[in-house]
């Protein structure tokens, strides 16, 4: 309706500009001369080429596509904006060639994207269709061979006009247009793997990891065009800002579709090779059915270090997107190498399982970040525990993490295995008590040290207690002193007002930071904490004392 | 690949069939499209939609189970982690790679293991807890936190509405 009423309005304004100028001037070229000199007229003139320009596109929009689904739609709007606002921008790259010409190359160049994105969006949606018609390849086929035509018919132009006029414009518009033949290079392929999937009656696993080449390969030849032409733009013109973030979000999904590749070639190497064979009894434990695919299992399952079975087939397919196993989410690639025998693998990269208290495994470096150790006011840190280790990850919203694999029962395992059950066990134990002892040893350390503190300051005058007890500058010029051991100093006229240690108050805080889900170790962490806090304020009072005592 | 795909949602929607989840019902709108189905969800006991039928539907990509399904309600919904237009914005819907509110843990999102029923009953849960730090629609994350009692009677005047009955 809206559409309807622009194209009317303009339309009845373009009758009025040309009936005007023609009824002044009588005769057909000097109405011309008159309309291409006024700008009012212009103005409408140029209104009514844009509202042309929108009729077309709905027209051949309606000749290729049909009617567009939302989702295409909303694509197209959302693609558009950034196409104009960095056509915007490289306007001011070369504002001083700036004429009609060149906003209608420009208007062009922006339409004939559109049909390249709704293009791209009608072959991706190919494959989640039910049933494709001949028209529909028909449609297809016909609008990529003209817009391949299109795309080299002006990168031709462009190449023609930049060798024999030196740089200008041209260049921006050779440059895109490659990218836009690349694009449809890319889509005929897809559109091939749709079509002769589409065709097969069988399953046709290859298909997934044929398009992630062609990503692979279709993404590095874009990239090397976007830096190939802002090497040129910069020797040439300046910065071109406008090709910025295609050329950012190109090199995104360049790095993704590599590290796809990489990341699946060697999680499917893994299961060819590393990974047994689920053996039937394996199959049986299982209820014979792979998850994936809800299918019965009889032969060609593959046991994960997880000790998760699955189809090899299944398996490949969900490793070209992910490299977990679909249960657990263990990470197949960080996980170490599987055992022949069935050992239980304590929480390796189980959504971390607490268990594991010393020396959890490698597998989620970054998760969780050391936490601070000391308080942090403090300028003497205590040096951290070197065996301590960092707090499980904060429990996940939601999905509560599966418990790690366990062996059905101990009597069906063998000597070996037993041992080396017991092994990791024992180490774990050993490393928690070596710990503890640590910490008995610090917490002796730090009663020695408050005993020497209250003996040393019961020997001094009082004047030189009240002023080593105070702990910080900006209170003592707010005129408050504030006393922080009230029972180690007893009988000071001045002071009124115990206020609670700051360091230890710190120190609890800290522990409502990490809160813990199992709490032995959350209790480990406090004492620890506090430990720290006191040997860490005897210190900094020592060090005030001897300051002023100097 | 369609092959799998198809078998694997035939085979939930035996089973769906078969042991049906409490307050849940789905299957595909006409049996010649196995990848579009209509689900129908009670609003679970003891909410502020309870008692309501809410009618979705869902939309598998041509590679699932790999994939997620995407899960529209069509009726009219007010809830912080339903869009306007309907569509649900959970967790295990998405796939481990896109992120659209930037805060999910791959732990959370879709993986083969998770099929319809689960989908449904974690869209159940979440009707009955919304979660107001991912806000799909932010007028309502707002209204839940600040004011429960009006976002408790648009939930009544929407459950009647599901119900065919006139507002109260």
């Amino acid at each position: 309706m809206k559409a309807v009423l622009a194209t009317v309005i303009s339309l009845a304004l373009t009758t009025v500009v040309i009936g005007n100028a023609y009824y002044q001037k009588k005769q057909f070229y000097p109405s011309i001369v008159y309309l291409t000199n006024s700008n009012p007229s212009m103005a409408v003139m140029y209104l009514q080429a844009f509202i042309l320009v929108l009729l077309v596109g709905k027209l051949l929009r309606k000749i290729f596509f049909g009617q567009l689904r939302p989702a295409e739609f909303e694509h197209l709007i959302e693609r558009s904006w950034y196409a104009i606002t960095e056509t915007c921008l490289a306007f001011t790259v070369f504002r001083d060639d700036f004429n009609p010409k060149f906003i209608a190359l420009f208007t062009l160049l922006l339409f004939l994207k559109a049909f390249h994105w709704l293009a791209e969006d009608r072959v991706d949606y190919m494959e989640r269709s039910p049933v494709i018609g001949w028209i529909f390849h028909v449609r297809i086929l016909t609008l990529l061979m003209l817009l391949a035509q299109a795309d080299t018919y002006f990168i031709h132009h462009a190449y023609q006009f930049t060798a024999s006029k030196g740089p200008s414009v041209q260049l921006v518009f050779g440059f895109e247009y490659s990218i836009l033949i690349i694009m449809i290079v890319n889509i005929l392929i897809k559109y091939i793997l749709h079509a002769i999937d589409s065709r097969w009656e069988a399953p046709w696993e290859s298909k997934a990891a044929v398009l992630l080449y062609t990503e692979l390969a279709i993404n590095f030849l874009k990239v090397l065009l976007y830096i190939g032409f802002v090497a040129v733009m910069v020797r040439i013109y300046t910065l071109p800002l406008f090709a910025f973030r295609p050329m950012y979000e190109t090199m995104r999904s360049f790095k993704k579709a590599y590290n796809d590749v990489v990341l699946s070639r060697r999680a499917i190497r893994n299961m060819n090779t590393l990974y047994p064979d689920a053996t039937p009894v394996e199959l049986a434990a299982a209820d014979n059915e792979c998850i994936i695919c809800r299918e019965e299992m009889h032969s060609g399952a593959k046991k994960l270090p997880c000790n998760h079975i699955f189809h090899a087939a299944c398996l490949r397919l969900w490793f070209q997107r992910q490299q977990t196993c679909p249960t657990c989410r263990l990470n197949v690639l960080r996980a170490p190498a599987p055992e022949p025998a069935a050992a239980p693998q304590p929480a390796a990269g189980v959504g971390g399982a607490p268990a594991a208290a010393p020396a959890p495994p490698a597998a989620h470096p970054a998760a969780h970040p050391a936490p601070p150790t000391g308080p942090p006011q403090g300028t003497t840190v205590p040096p951290p525990f070197p065996n301590m280790p960092p707090p499980p990850p904060i429990m996940a919203w939601g999905v509560p993490p599966p418990p790690p694999p366990r062996p059905a029962s101990l009597a069906h395992l063998t000597v070996a295995e037993l041992q080396r059950l017991e092994g990791t066990e024992r180490r774990n134990i050993e490393a928690r008590l070596q710990l503890l002892r640590e910490i008995q040893a610090m917490l002796d350390a730090s009663v020695l040290l408050m005993q020497q503190y209250s003996s040393v300051v019961n020997n001094l005058p009082i004047n030189n207690a009240s002023i080593g007890t105070q702990t910080d500058v900006s209170e003592k010029r707010e005129g408050r002193q504030v006393k922080t051991e009230p029972d180690v100093v007893p009988t000071t006229s001045t002071h009124k007002q115990p206020s609670p240690a700051p360091s230890t108050s710190n120190a609890t805080n800290e522990d409502e930071v990490y809160p813990d889900s199992s709490t032995s170790e959350s209790n480990l962490n406090s004492q620890r904490d506090k430990t720290d806090a006191n040997a860490e304020e005897l210190r900094r009072r020592r060090l005030q004392k001897f300051t002023i005592e100097k | 690949m369609a092959g799998s795909a198809l078998r694997r949602l035939m085979a939930e929607y035996k089973q769906l069939t078969l042991n049906p989840p409490e307050g849940i019902l789905a299957g595909p709108i006409n049996e010649e499209n196995f990848f579009e189905w209509e689900a129908l969800i009670t609003g679970p006991e003891g909410t502020c939609f309870e008692g309501g039928i809410f009618p979705a539907k869902l939309i598998f990509p041509p590679d699932y189970p790999l994939s997620p399904p995407k899960m529209q309600f069509i009726c009219e919904m007010f809830h912080p982690n339903i869009y306007a237009d309907g569509r649900v914005c959970i967790s295990i819907l998405h796939a481990p790679g896109d992120d659209p509110m930037g805060y999910e843990s791959s732990a959370e999102r879709w993986s083969p293991v998770q099929s319809v029923e689960k989908i449904l009953l974690s869209v159940v849960s979440m009707l009955a807890e919304p979660n107001d730090e991912s806000g799909a629609n932010v007028d309502a994350a707002k209204m839940w936190r600040e004011d429960r009692e009006q976002f408790n009677k648009i939930a009544e005047r929407l459950v009647r509405r599901t119900l065919g009955l006139p507002p109260p």
